[in-house]
């Protein structure tokens, strides 16, 4: 599994929380930067699902962002979608930047093609191995081609992701079923070193009441498969689902879609203990469809051979003390409910007919034998991952284990040994203190409303759609950027106590030297734009990186011939709402003279760096912060006015005029406003002389 | 701690102007925390300085440096050795006069100006306003006026006060400075010690001040030890001298 691309005391809990650990603070920076492609390259290291895992990840990120406790969390899986949304065409060119790859001649067979085994064959595929999977539908992705509904998921967006998969010289076998068309021995005998099972857990589980047999009972996954076929099933007006998973929500909102008008879902457990996720829940009652917790299924009655509905008994408890499966009735307490269609979504389990005729190991449950920290079954070479190693799981834990089994087979075919992969658990931020919460910045969440429910009902349709430009852009600018914040050097600290004194969280504290406790620094960086020891840096924002820049710009100058007057403009990165207007039109305004630095948050500029560009040579500088009111963080504002003060009466000394440097706020965007600021800017220093005629 | 004041850029740039190569070093202890000399402000002097001279065309290199402490020879050495190998030709201190001095006796020939005018020993009684409270004269009478410091926060350092300048509390130089004396009458009646004030404090000895001519502290202990580690290094080094050819 990649490693968060920084190793840190403890990271974000948004990436401790994802099981492939994408690094999310750093993806929701470089969409504030308009880096999409980088990001799109952190989200492809991480996880090469991401088309899938932007749509439909059950977002254990957002569950834990530390936002939750001042608002409500940051729209992580959302941001991930306008990520890949926005990078197409790049993503192509990725994938072919990334050939040749190295060429090993160890073959290896993946055995399903749903996202754990892909992810696999992906990994297996750039370390060069020659890797075939085998797929048993015409339809490559297991359960996101064959059984996830496309208003949650349009088959688009999954071969988004398998083809990238494919370009890379992934082979992929389809409609050949192992056990039946072939063996693990027949692989073996072709050549292949090692083989993956991920065929998953690919059957529907049924029920042993009466009258099970009856006609109009379906059972979950062909039901969703024929959905997705040219001839999906008809449906009666009353459907009723057993079930209270995910793949029963799927159910029942589909046999809505299907002209059922009467979706009943029966469910053992109680409306907290259900195992679907909770808006999965909410938006199928949006879609009229009824829940009836804890009932269990007793018997079907049916007419003609017919199914016409179902007697149900009370479930008291689910679980045992244990926490164990171990459901417990009330036989007295009965009701019925009326059925022209019964669909059963109870579980899957999966076909271990794939390992027919081999010496791999079958545990008594009809399970596959297998370690969990190998990854390896009971036959040597061959290996397991996604939920036929874990049981049911989220696609991102599938994609988890499919690194991990990538791993696990390169590292077999190099030595010929297990290699132990325990889950690694990342170290997480400490919760976000109330008294730092309190003082942080409200920000309403971008939210994308749902089509209509009676919209949603007429079709397959995506539901939702993904974030504009302008919305990603605003939405990224609310992540805490946990982890990021100051960190003071205690060499240089001399304990002066202005960081203490200007904090305007409260945070800094001297002990023997400042120390500012990573769970409630912001990062606003006011701290590190004050000491006057130089010894406070944001562990994150490159004041470095950002001289760097500006001497950059003003070398590449230096010997042609420049437009004066020469005006640098540093502005606030989180106006900006659209990346066209940092990166394309830059070039125009060079030619201008306007060069820009872009930065997120202009309160951490020290007084050295705004005076920094007169000394190379600018002749004037233009500093353009956010609109008014829309600043994060508490005096910052007025605290960079007094520095630019300062340079100002810095500037006046050595006989420079102050007015030299402009302040302005922005109005409305940057697209709006900067460019009358400059023009202004531009016009006055054209009645100033140059500062010095030796330096362009 | 000592309170400094960078001194004007237009002053400092008069001192350092006529050279090639200048070296601003800060200090990183007293000088940081009274906001007038730490490694920052070396930044803001050394831009400024840039563009002043920029503005003239003057091409004069301006390195950058900040010591610990301007008043330990360990890390003074630090500084004159970067002096010496980069062929500096003048240092603008901005450390307290102490650093000045300091790096004056140890850089022999190179110049030394100071980038800052040192003030006084003080307090910060708020963020960015510092009050004078002690003036080192080498004879301490706190115990005597309620730890309140006549000789420093007295305009006229009377020892018998307050004299008839005394106004509601404030001195007759200036509206904006509290009586000294008035602070010690204060302070002492809160404290129920009042009428130790009716004893009159005798002229006093001020050749522990500077009228005794420059001071210095010894402390024996730490001043044998580090000779005694010296005497050993040199022998061996002299004994070396010997062996490779004399």
């Amino acid at each position: 599994m990649p490693e968060p691309s920084i190793a840190e005391s403890s990271y974000a809990p948004c990436i401790t929380a994802c099981p492939v650990h994408t690094d999310t603070r750093e993806l929701a920076e470089l969409v504030t930067q308009g880096e999409y492609e980088k990001a799109l390259e952190l989200l492809l290291e991480a996880n090469p699902f991401s088309s899938v895992c932007g749509r439909i990840c059950h977002h254990p990120c957002e569950e834990n962002c530390r936002r939750a406790k001042v608002d409500a969390p940051v729209g992580l899986m959302k941001l991930k979608r306008f990520i890949i949304e926005a990078t197409r065409d790049y993503r192509i060119s990725l994938m072919e930047k990334m050939l040749p790859l190295p060429n090993r001649k160890e073959k290896v067979a993946v055995i399903g093609s749903g996202p754990s085994g892909l992810t696999a064959a992906y990994d297996l595929a750039k370390m060069g191995f020659q890797v075939v999977v085998f797929e048993r539908s015409k339809t490559p992705g297991g359960l996101l081609g064959n059984a996830i509904p496309r208003y949650r998921l349009p088959y688009a967006v999954v071969k988004e992701d398998i083809d990238n998969i494919l370009s890379i010289g992934v082979e992929l076998i389809t409609e050949k079923t192992i056990g039946r068309d072939y063996t693990i021995d027949d692989l073996i005998k072709q050549g292949f070193r090692s083989v993956l099972l991920a065929t998953g857990l690919s059957e529907s589980s049924t029920l042993n009441i009466p009258g099970i047999d009856s006609k109009g009972i379906f059972l979950a996954l062909p039901f969703l498969k024929t959905v997705l076929s040219s001839r999906p099933p008809v449906m009666g007006k009353r459907v009723v689902v057993i079930g209270g998973g995910n793949v029963a929500i799927d159910v029942a909102r589909s046999a809505r879609r299907l002209g059922a008008e009467k979706v009943n879902m029966v469910c053992l457990e109680s409306r907290d203990e259900m195992p679907a996720w909770k808006w999965e829940v909410e938006e199928a009652r949006e879609e009229a469809i009824s829940i009836m917790n804890s009932w269990g299924p007793k018997a079907v009655f049916s007419e003609n051979d017919e199914v016409k509905g179902l007697e149900l008994k009370k479930c008291v408890s689910v679980f045992d003390p244990n926490g164990r499966f171990n459901p417990q009735f009330d036989d007295s307490d009965t009701a019925t409910v009326l059925a022209d269609n019964v669909i059963i979504a109870i579980g899957q389990r999966g076909d271990l007919t794939c390992v027919r005729g081999s010496n791999v190991k079958i545990n008594p449950g009809d399970t596959l034998e297998c370690d969990p920290k190998t990854l390896s079954t009971s036959t040597k070479g061959i290996f397991t991952c996604g939920e036929l190693l874990t049981g049911p799981a989220s696609s991102v834990e599938a994609v988890r284990d499919g690194h991990r089994a990538a791993k696990a087979i390169a590292h077999y075919l190099e030595t010929g040994d297990l290699l132990m992969q325990p889950l690694i658990e990342l170290p997480a931020l400490e919760e976000l203190p109330d008294e730092t919460a309190e003082k942080i910045k409200k920000l309403t969440p971008i939210t994308i409303e749902l089509l209509p429910a009676e919209t949603r009902l007429k079709e397959f349709t995506e539901i939702e759609r993904g974030f504009t430009e302008k919305e990603a852009l605003e939405e990224a600018r609310r992540c805490l950027a946990c982890t990021t914040g100051a960190l003071a050097d205690e060499e240089k600290c001399a304990a002066c106590l202005t960081c203490v004194r200007i904090c305007p969280f409260d945070v800094a504290t001297v002990e023997k030297t400042a120390v500012m406790p990573e769970e409630k620094c912001q990062a606003c960086g006011l701290c590190a734009a004050e000491c006057p020891a130089a010894a406070i840096a944001l562990k994150r924002f490159g004041t470095n990186q950002m001289k760097e820049q500006l001497q950059g710009l003003l070398a590449s100058i230096k010997d042609k011939m420049v437009t004066r007057p020469l005006i640098i403009s540093y502005c606030c990165l989180f106006e900006v709402t659209s990346r066209k207007f940092i990166s394309e039109k830059s070039e125009s305004y060079k030619k201008s003279g306007i060069y820009r630095i872009m930065i997120p948050c202009i309160a951490r500029l020290s007084v050295p760096d705004i005076l920094s560009p007169f000394e190379l040579g600018a002749d004037g500088l233009t500093i353009i912060g956010c609109s008014e009111g829309s600043c994060l963080y508490p005096t910052a504002e007025e605290r960079l006015l007094r520095r630019i003060r300062q340079a100002k009466s810095v500037l006046e000394e050595v006989g420079v005029e102050g007015e030299r440097i402009d302040y302005w706020k922005t109005e409305g965007s940057a697209e709006v406003s900067w460019t009358s600021f400059w023009e202004i800017s531009r016009r006055k220093l054209h009645q100033i002389k140059r500062i010095g005629s030796k330096h362009p | 701690m000592i309170v400094a004041e960078r001194k004007p850029l237009n002053e400092i740039k008069s001192f350092v102007e006529n050279y090639k190569k200048i070296l601003i070093v800060g200090c990183g202890t007293c000088a940081t925390v009274c906001l007038a000399g730490g490694e920052t402000e070396v930044k803001v002097v050394a831009s400024g300085l840039r563009i002043g001279f920029l503005k003239e065309d003057k091409e004069i290199e301006i390195l950058e440096d900040c010591a610990t402490r301007q008043c330990e020879p360990e890390f003074v050495t630090e500084i004159v050795e970067r002096v010496k190998k980069e062929e500096v030709e003048a240092v603008l201190s901005l450390g307290c006069g102490v650093g000045v001095n300091f790096m004056a006796d140890k850089l022999e020939t190179i110049p030394v100006f100071p980038g800052v005018n040192t003030e006084f020993f003080g307090a910060a009684v708020e963020p960015g306003v510092w009050v004078e409270m002690c003036a080192g004269c080498g004879n301490c009478i706190l115990h005597l006026t309620g730890g309140i410091c006549p000789i420093a926060r007295c305009s006229k350092s009377i020892l018998n006060g307050p004299c008839g300048g005394s106004k509601d509390g404030k001195c007759e130089i200036s509206p904006d400075v509290d009586c000294g004396w008035n602070l010690i009458v204060e302070r002492m009646k809160k404290m129920g010690t009042l009428q130790r004030l009716e004893e009159i404090l005798p002229p006093r000895d001020w050749s522990t001040s500077h009228h005794g001519g420059p001071r210095r502290v010894i402390r024996e202990e730490i001043v044998s030890l580090s000779q005694e580690g010296k005497e050993p290094t040199e022998t061996k080094e002299a004994a070396k001298e010997k062996e490779s050819g004399r």
